[in-house]
Parts: C-alpha cells; structure tokens; sequence
C-alpha cells in the first residue's frame, strides 16, 4: 500500500533550545524556503490537473473548456461505480477495525511481554514494511488459490489487513515505548485484575495513538491498488482496480472525478488522525502520534 | 497466571495471523518457483530447477539490475528532494510545522494511479505542460518526458517521497536542539556544523528513509507501465505479466524469489536496526 | 544483550519455522496450485427466464452503463460489473473459482473455456433477438451448434497513425517502422497481436508455432522495438495527446479516438496487406454462474436492435446483429477504412487461434523475451 509509513519509533529530547538556535546562519534560510516551495509546487501541480479537470465540460484531458459537473454525473449515476465506491469504504472500514485491534494487540505484546518469542513476533511483524507489496498480492493469491477459498471480497479484506497490522503495531508501540507501566501497576495494586488494568488504564492511555493509525489505516486500505489487484474476485472491484482497468484501454475525465472524490474520502481520514487524539483530551495532534514524535 | 503468560497472549493473534497469512504463503511462493505449468495453463508443485535457470538468463538479469537502478536512482533523488524540506519544517517550521507536514502528506492520499496519470495528462507530446512550452516559443517539436526511464523514475519518485520524508523529520524531531548549539561552537560555519553534527544525528533516518523507498521501487509496475517506453520493462511488470498475461505462476514465483534475494540484504539490515532502535530508542538516535 | 547475538538468534529461529515450512510444503509434490472448480451434474441447456441478480466480467469501458441500468430497471434484478484487463487474467480468476454470470471472451478463449467444460449450454435459437445475429457467427468453429456464445463485437487490427505528420503510408505492416513515427510508435501490449504483425510480416501463418519461424519474428519485433515509443493498449490516449504519431491499434479505438479531438480529419487507420488480424468477442456463461437465466436474458438485451446501436455508438466498436451493424457504419461513414466487413471475416480475414497449450507458452515467452531485452 502506498501511503505514510509508519517512522521508527523513539522519543528524544526535542530541541527545547531551538528559540535559541533561530540566529543560526542555517536559519535564515531562504534558499531551503524557496527549495522548500517548490518541492511543494512539484507535489501538488498534478492534484490540482486531477480536480481542475474533473470539472472539465469537455472529454479532454489537454484543454480545460469550462465549468460542468458532468463526470461527476457519470459517476454516480453509474450503479456499479457506485457500488465500488461502497465496497472500497466497506473494505477500509473493515480493514481499519480488525487490522487495529490485532496490531495494537501485537504492540501491547512487543513491548510488555519478555517471552524468547517476543524477537521472532518483532521481525515477524517488520517483514511486511519491507516486501515489495507485489510479493504479498502474489503470496496472498497463491494461498487463496491453494486452500480453495474463491477470490472476494473477504480475500481483498484478509490480504488488506495482514498489510495494515505492522502499520498499526509500529504506531501504537511508539506510544506505548514512550510510557511506563507505573500507572498499570498501581491499578493492580488497587485491586484490579490485570485485564481491568488494561482495559481501563492502558487502552485510554493508547487511544489517541490507536485511532490515529485506525484512520492510517483506513486511508491506506482505501487506496490500495496492488493488493486489491491480485486478490479480487467475482465481487464488485473495488475502485482502484477499475481505475487500473480504465486506465489500460483509454480514459475518461470520470477518473478525475473518482480520484478527486477519493482524496476526499481520505484527506477525511487523515485528518480526523490528526484531529480526533485533541478530543481525547491530549494537546499534542495526532500528526506526532503518526510519526512517532511523542514527548 | 503469571505477568508473563498474560502479556504474551497479547502476541497470539497478530503472529498466528502474520505467521498463517504472511510467512505461509510467501513460502508457498518459494515452493511454486519449483514448480512447472501443466497442459491445462495450471501451476503445479515439483522439485524443478528450470524456473531458475531462466530467470538467471541474460535477457532477465538486466531487467533486474535495471528495476534495481531505477530504485536506486529513486531513493537519491526522494534522498535530494526530501532531507531540504524535513530540515526545513522541523527546525523552521515553527508553528505551522503540522500544518506543513500535513501538505506534504495530502498528495500522498490521491490514489497512486490518478495521480500517475495525471503526471501522463501533464507531461504527453501534446500535454499541459509542452503546449505551454510551444506557445512561450521555448520549443518546436515539443519535449519527449513521457515513455522514458526519466519519467518513470519521475513517477517513482513521486510516488513514494513521503517515505522518505517522515522517517527523517522524525529523526530531526527527536534530535537534540543543543547539540547544533555545542557544534556551532566547535565547528563554526554552519554547514560545517550540519555535515558534522546534524547529518550524522540524522543517519538512522536517512537509512529508513532509503531503505522504505527503495523496496517498494523495486517492485513497483505501475510507474513503468504508465510511464515507460520500450526499454523501461522492470522486474515488477515481469512478474506481473507472468501471472496474469502469460499464466506462467511458477516462473512468476521464481522471479518474485530472486528479487527478494537481491532485496534481502536491505531487508535485514533494515531489520536489524529496527529492532535494535525498538529495544534502545535513545541510542539508536544516533549519539 | 548485544545486538548481534540477538539478530542471530532470531534469525535461527525465522530459519527454524522456515524449514519446518518447507517441510510441510514438500507434501505439495504434483499439486496444483488451483482447486478443480465444482462442475455441476447435469448438463441441460439453461433457460432465458430471471434466477437472480447478475455479475458480469468484461473489458473495462465496453459497455454504456445505461444499458445495464434499464436492464436492471426493467426486470427488477442488479448488474454489477468487474474488469478484466486482459484475457488471461480473466480465465485465472474463473479457474480461482470466480463465479460470474457473463463474460467476454475471444472465439479462441470461448473454445478453450468450453473444451474445459467451463461454459453453460444454451439453445442461441430460442432468444428473441437471434433472428438479427450475423450469418458469420452462425456454426462457427469456436461453437458448432449455437449453444455457448452470443456475438458481442468484432474488429480488426491494424495501424491507426497522424496523416498531418506522417507521410508515406503503404498500408503495410511494415509501415509500424515508418521512419516520419521513429520514436512516436506504438506496438499493442498484447502477445497475439505483437507476434502476429511479426509474423504476417515475414510472411508465416498468422498462428505459427514453428520455434524457427517465431524466432524471426521476434527480430522483426526487436528491430520495430528501435522506432517505438512504448509498449500499450492505451491507443486512444497515446493518440489523443499526441505522444503517439503511429500506433498498431483496433478500429474502434480510432473511432473514440476522432470523437475525442479537435482535429478528426487528421486520424487515419489502414488495415495491411499482409492481413488482417479479425477479433470477436463473445459473451458466455460460465459454468459457475449463480444466476445463468438472468444472464441469458441480459445476453438477449444486448443484442436487441435499439440497445446494440445505442452501444455501438457509445463504445465504438460494430456489434454483429440488426442495429449494431446500422450504428457503427454511421459512425464511420466518412472513414471506410475503419470499416470491418464481415465477409472478411470468413477466409480473407485471420483469426488468432493457439489451441495447443505448448504453443501458447512458447508465444508467451516470445513476447516476454521481447519485451525485456
């Protein structure tokens, strides 16, 4: 899945003396502004081709004619477009519920139980950040193909969370690294049972963490393609795998419709990430949690 | 029950279904590489090393050397692009710093392959961009940028530079702000002070960085097939077209195997220091 | 602990579970990877009557949605739809066990499918719209007796290329290495298509298996791979933004092709002298269908004379029955070339067929061998 890797895990000292540092030759920085602006430029120039030309009035992808909402039109009013918009959401919602439950389980188990298992559950869990996901839409084919189990849309859903659990764990664990079990303990000292403890201590404690990489995950699922690609079946495609099916054999202004409405779709996601961790009564946003960056 | 036993219970579910859907299947991949195609276009197991030796034909290795060219040329360039603008918004970023690195994230949840696309609408003979070119009267004929190694790189690039700008604004993040303090002093000029003291602080992202964007590259066929010309065929699109255009699985499965291979150095070093920094965070920052 | 000793230790143990792994997997030893799929008992010919909603598998933008919509209005039933991009993905995914209602193969595909007893029989005669079929897919060598296909669209292959920039068109496959498209040239990403100009090229039978022969014809690719800007089955794209000047293409795409530009008069196709490669695509019903009466119902909608015209001009390309054939000699009635006549398709035209399974693998490898050199 492309999308935002989880980053390593690790809290640090930050620079509490940057204020200080601003009169560094390095921080008047014009050039790395104005590098800065252009790599920014170079990043948004197609997005903004893609959502200017799904209001194209005419079938051109070279020259814009006027304002019309008509690919929007095609879109929906096509039922089985429609019907992949669904399963698309069906799948990330599904994706993001379980792979987030398993994931923080994992990192729950990575960071508080000292077994001789935990080395091998550790690299376990890694191995799917560094495999070309075109080696797990193939592994998952061929494990589908081999048990018998038809190809669906439960096979894109399996495939999709055994993808999205080390994205979950590796989130979830920098926060959990980042805390001691003092306040566990204490709980326990009070007379709760260790699940108790973990139910009602460390599960908040995590929550912002947990609901940020859920919402990662989510996006990520949403907009899977390779995975997708190699594990559907005689259900609806999801719409990635239409969009790769249209793009093979001509094109119409409908895809910039769909990859607008899409990033819509996810920028959803994100940011709720980024936002929901503040309703949960933290300060720092979820954008820190994502990447690791927890005081 | 003890502490021990409760706490590993929480490993079950995630490394059953890791071990079952992950580890299983990719071994099923390494046991179809032997295999053959039957009469029927079927994949059946055997002991067979024929898949082998045709993918270590000459016509094959270059693809991959190629796929691992082009991967590397990824990786230096997101490397060029990226490290400037992390700097950038971790040690001026300042307030808005979420919000910039927010931005920078926002093209990265348009599907990968609208936004390949677009890059086709913009960049085609008679695209945006060269029918701009014409009418400035920069150029006649107009520029060639689509259907070449340039441009796939171009597409990688773009795909994947947020895995290389994450991991090292966090190490960025989580460096110590005293430290270009103690550095302006003993070294001076500023970039001095950047070579010798922030870039070393900062080698545990940089590897990271490289190590997400490289992998992926490696395998991708979406870059090349949008983007690419007669001579940018990658091991990705290889493999692709061996399951689903020439239904040959088991030579499919054997390429997958021997990319993974030549990855597998990456991988484990990737692997080593990730565990390693999981076990000691502070001191896998770099100090 | 050292982080050395660590890895090293799981390292032993991920290589542990693996061999253990292995172990299990030499069990495996002449399985194949994919289950047999369930074949039903019996074998009567299945009736037009609405069994169930229906899922068809087609090429992506063949078919105008609206027709499925007032299918689906009519009879109360869904049409969902899947892609395939090419067609050997789609028989992977039937043989994985996908169970779809129609499909659209090629003749050659639609006779490899019912060889292997993937098709439901039905009695073509019986459907309302039967009489305006084309006499050309009446006992066809792909299906005798009318019982598993429905004619959905024929073309031909030829070279679509930019009569403003190009010059010296001879209406010959060799045309693809006109030196005014050096490097603006396209070759279709599709194994037949590509070997087949090859071979009609050096003069071999369209379908020849002869390794010498195709070894030929792989250089002829490889020589034409030097004029080529890339490798696509985009040829309405590639055409319409200019980055490709000479393509190897199907008439339809030219079709959407000119409906598309501002400047249609400057689109020309040819088909060539060595011959002419004729596809049809047909619709089947797979074995696996969950609902094959409300599939056959459908296939008799689409060949309805109103709804086949309304296709025909939404996708371009010419439908075989009353109504479609009208539609698309229309559309192309300034352009005659794009055309396909019908009685060609008999013994001028040629049509891919590779029914020996070896010959097919060794084409495959053909083409994959071009493609990365």
């Amino acid at each position: 899945m492309t999308g935002v890797p989880p980053t390593a895990v690790g809290t640090g000292p930050l620079g509490r003396r940057r204020a200080k540092a601003r009169e560094d030759g390095f921080d008047r920085p014009r050039f790395l502004k104005l590098y800065s602006w252009l790599v920014y430029l170079y990043l948004f120039i197609p997005i903004a081709v893609v959502v200017l030309f799904s209001f194209n009035s005419v079938k051109s992808l070279q020259s814009f004619q006027g304002f019309s909402l008509q690919w929007y039109d095609d879109f929906l009013s096509d039922p089985t477009l429609r019907e992949s918009l669904f399963v698309s959401l069906r799948i990330a919602l599904i994706t993001m519920i379980i792979a987030t439950i398993v994931g923080t389980m994992l990192a729950i188990g990575l960071v508080r139980a000292k077994t001789r298992w935990s080395p091998a559950a550790n690299v376990l869990m890694l191995i799917p950040l560094v495999t070309p996901e075109i080696v797990a839409g193939i592994s998952a084919l061929l494990i589908f193909s081999q048990l018998g189990i038809h190809l669906s849309f439960w096979t894109i859903v399996i495939a999709h969370i055994t993808f999205s659990i080390s994205y979950v764990t590796v989130v979830v664990r920098g926060r959990l690294a980042s805390m001691g079990d003092e306040v566990e303990q204490a709980a326990m000292d009070l007379g709760a049972t260790r699940f108790q403890a973990v139910r009602l201590v460390l599960v908040p404690e995590l929550w912002p963490a947990i609901v940020a990489a859920g919402l990662l995950t989510f996006a990520l699922s949403f907009d899977d393609f390779v995975l997708s690609f190699f594990t559907t079946g005689e259900d609806t495609q999801p719409l990635p795998v239409r969009i790769w099916s249209a793009i093979r054999f001509g094109v119409s202004p409908t895809i910039n419709a769909i990859g607008t409405l899409m990033m819509v779709v996810s920028l959803t996601a994100v940011i709720a990430a980024v936002l929901l961790p503040r309703f949960f009564g933290r300060k720092e946003s979820g954008i820190k949690v994502l990447t690791g960056q927890e005081e | 029950m003890s502490a021990k036993g409760f706490w590993s219970r929480f490993l079950l579910p995630g490394g059953i279904w890791l071990l079952l859907l992950f580890v299983i299947p990719i071994c099923l991949v390494l046991a179809l590489s032997f295999g053959y195609t039957d009469e029927l276009g079927r994949a059946v197991y055997a002991f067979d090393l024929s898949n082998y030796a045709d993918a270590f034909d000459p016509i094959y290795i270059p693809v991959l050397l190629r796929s691992i060219g082009y991967a590397v040329a990824t990786a230096a360039l997101c490397l060029v692009l990226g490290y400037p603008i992390a700097y950038y918004i971790a040690r001026h970023g300042g307030k808005r710093k979420h919000v910039l690195i927010a931005l920078l994230v926002i093209p990265f949840f348009v599907n990968y392959l609208v936004r390949t696309y677009a890059w086709v609408a913009l960049l085609a003979d008679e695209g945006l961009v060269n029918n701009a070119l014409k009418d400035l009267g920069l150029t006649e004929t107009g520029i060639q940028f689509v259907n070449t190694p340039y441009a796939v790189i171009g597409g990688l690039v773009y795909g994947y530079l947020v895995f290389m700008i994450l991991p090292i604004y966090a190490s960025l993040e989580r460096m110590d702000g005293s430290l270009i303090e103690a550095g302006k002093d003993l070294f001076g000029t500023p970039s001095r002070v950047f070579m010798h003291v922030t870039l070393p602080q900062t080698k545990q992202g940089i590897l990271a960085g490289c190590v997400l964007v490289f992998l992926p590259a490696v395998g991708d066929f979406v870059s090349a097939q949008l983007l690419g010309g007669p001579d940018t065929y990658m091991v990705g699109n290889l493999i692709q077209d061996q399951f689903f255009a020439a239904s040959n699985w088991p030579f499919g499965s054997a390429l997958t195997v021997v990319m993974m291979l030549f990855l597998s150095i990456w991988m484990l070093g990737y692997l080593r220091s990730a565990a390693r920094e999981a076990r000691d965070p502070v001191s896998a920052g770099g100090v | 602990m050292s982080g050395s000793r660590l890895s090293r230790r799981q390292l032993l143990q991920a290589g542990g579970a693996g061999a253990l792994g292995l172990y299990g997997l030499g069990a495996l030893g002449g399985c194949t990877v994919e289950r047999p799929i369930d074949k039903p008992e019996s074998t009567a010919a299945i009736k037009p009557e609405i069994d169930g909603d229906i899922l068809i598998y087609n090429w992506a933008q063949y078919m105008d949605p609206d027709i499925k919509k007032r299918f689906s209005e009519k009879y109360g039933v869904e049409v969902n739809e899947v892609n395939f991009d090419n067609l050997e993905a789609m028989v992977t995914k039937l043989r994985a066990g996908g169970r779809y209602d129609v499909i659209w193969p090629s003749t050659e595909y639609a006779y490899r499918l019912q060889q292997e007893g993937l098709l439901h029989r039905f009695d073509r005669d019986k459907l309302k719209n039967a009489d305006g079929i084309s006499a050309f897919y009446d006992g066809g060598w792909w299906d005798p007796d009318n019982e598993y296909t429905v004619p959905y669209a024929y073309y031909t292959t030829g070279i679509a290329w930019r009569n403003d920039l190009v010059s010296g068109m001879t209406g010959s496959w060799n045309d693809l290495t006109n030196p005014d498209g050096a490097g603006k040239m396209f070759i279709l990403d599709d194994f037949q298509e590509a070997i087949g100009e090859a071979n009609l090229i050096n003069g071999w039978d369209l379908n020849t298996a002869d390794p010498n022969q195709l070894d030929v014809s792989k250089d002829t690719l490889l020589h034409q791979k030097e004029f080529a800007r890339g490798i696509s089955t985009n040829s309405t794209q590639n055409l319409v933004n200019g980055t490709a000047v000479i393509h190897q293409a199907w008439n339809g795409d030219i079709v959407n092709v000119r409906n598309q530009v501002d400047n249609p008069e400057d689109f020309s196709y040819e088909t060539c002298k060595e011959g002419v490669p004729v596809g049809s695509d047909l619709m089947c019903i797979p074995i696996t269908a969950r609902s094959p009466g409300t599939a056959l119902m459908f296939m008799d909608w689409i060949i309805q004379p109103d709804n086949a015209a309304q296709n025909v001009m939404w996708n371009g390309y010419p439908q075989p029955v009353d109504g479609g054939k009208e539609a698309f000699a229309s559309l192309v009635k300034d352009e005659p070339s794009i055309d396909v006549k019908l009685e060609a398709l008999g013994d001028g035209g040629m049509e891919y067929r590779l029914d020996n399974p070896d010959d097919r693998a060794l084409w495959n490898q053909v083409w994959t061998e071009v493609k990365a050199t």
